[in-house]
């Protein structure tokens, strides 16, 4: 087939321009996650910081305090940084805000729910927050074919597994924190890292 | 400014031009959903079937794994038969929302067979959890889509979803299930399948017009 022969209606130049744009999209997609980076290890950082005042004094005011302050410095960093509008210049760029903007409202509708019935001490109902989060990361990971963030999804989801199979609070004090640490600060540190990196380059070039 | 002047690096005809892409491919994002109506449906169905053997029919513990390996296994086959006629995902939105199913496919199911082999399907949690899954998916297809009907199906799974934390009986829990079943499964599905319809029937009557 020569380049500029016909084949089911779009000539070969036109297939080869096509999938430049697409991976010209999935990168910018990916960008687009790097550079909220410092997101995920906000909210490792603040769960961590949750997690360690409920094992050393259980309050049933921990949570709402300190999910409170990681929204406080959620929005704080983020009008300091200015990067709403460059966050969604493409359409991967607004697929994956979509997805994280939704896994969001719907964690927090039911964390909220579970804490002011008093029902978190449920395994189901941590298990199910893992995977609500596991959720988000695999369907960006699926859009944006990206192997690392679909190995930190999995990593979620067997951690809401596990979670199931915890028999007591001392369990929940060990995977807890661990998936804190690898699925939220880790790759928050590892897509810093990667928008670091392609800032530099940009800066290079 | 005129048509031609440049803007940032862009004409307006750039940027209309960019307008008119986008629209196109969330117009295809949303036929890609409508064409699916029948699964909606389905699962609707479903869920209707297996709370009523549970309820009212001997063997109840075979109740779901019966039913959802039935609707699984004809949304794969149905699902590929599809494929075959009309083909893959065409665009970029369609992959999404495409992964966006897939995955709450999974999650869900990895959910619920962890639940139930650890015995902590009956929890309050794990109800409301099992509407938050599925709202989440209607939620982040809606807002790839721009699509309010859909948003509005996300917020009735929602408000199920923390329903199910304040009514905890068995009869509750299943009461509001099957009340977001019906609501954000089979009247939704019906709905895209009747806007499939509609678009489907779009180029026939225009062709009858113009040979009249």
């Amino acid at each position: 087939m020569t380049n500029s022969e016909p084949d089911n209606g779009k000539s070969r130049d036109e297939l080869l321009q096509r999938i430049e744009l697409m991976e010209t999209m999935i990168a910018a997609g990916r960008r687009s996650t790097t550079r909220c980076g410092w997101i995920f290890v906000l909210w490792g950082v603040v769960d961590i910081a949750g997690i360690a005042w409920e094992w050393s004094r259980p309050s049933y005011w921990i949570w709402p305090t300190v999910l409170t302050a990681g929204f406080l410095l959620f929005f704080l960093i983020r009008a300091l940084k200015r990067e709403s509008s460059s966050r969604c210049a493409n359409i991967e760029g607004r697929t994956v805000n979509a997805i994280w903007s939704m896994m969001g409202l719907a964690t927090t509708l039911y964390v909220a729910a579970g804490i002011y019935r008093h029902l978190a001490w449920q395994y189901s109902y941590i298990a199910a927050i893992f995977m609500l989060v596991g959720l988000a990361h695999a369907i960006s990971a699926m859009v944006l074919r990206w192997r690392v963030q679909g190995m930190v999804a999995g990593l979620w989801w067997a951690g809401g597994i596990a979670m199931f199979f915890a028999h007591s609070d001392k369990e929940i004090f060990v995977i807890f924190p661990l998936e804190m640490f690898f699925g939220m600060i880790l790759f928050g540190l590892y897509a810093m890292w990667l928008d670091n990196r392609s800032g530099l380059k940009g800066e290079r070039a | 400014m005129t048509n031609s002047e440049i803007d940032n690096g862009s004409t307006r005809d750039d940027l209309v031009q960019r307008v008119a892409l986008m629209e196109t491919m969330i117009a295809e994002g949303r036929s890609t959903t409508t064409r699916f109506g029948w699964v909606f449906v389905m699962w609707g169905l479903v869920y209707f079937a297996a709370v009523g053997w549970v309820l009212f029919l001997p063997l109840a513990i075979w109740a779901w794994p019966v039913c959802v390996s039935a609707a699984i296994a004809t949304s794969i086959i149905v699902g590929a038969r599809r494929k075959r006629m009309h083909g893959g995902s065409e665009n970029v939105r369609s992959r999404s929302i495409e992964a966006v199913w897939r995955m709450m496919g999974s999650a869900i199911c990895l959910y619920v067979v962890g639940a139930i082999l650890s015995h902590h399907a009956g929890d309050p949690a794990y109800v409301a959890a099992i509407l938050f899954f599925i709202g989440l998916a209607h939620g982040t297809s809606a807002l790839i889509l721009r699509w309010g009907v859909q948003g509005v199906v996300a917020a009735i799974w929602w408000t199920g979803g923390i329903a199910t934390f304040f009514f905890t009986s068995e009869r509750e829990s299943y009461g509001i299930f099957l009340g977001a079943s019906f609501f954000g499964m089979i009247l939704f599905g019906l709905y895209a399948m009747m806007l499939e319809r509609r678009r489907a029937a779009g180029p026939l009557q225009s062709q009858v017009q113009r040979h009249a």
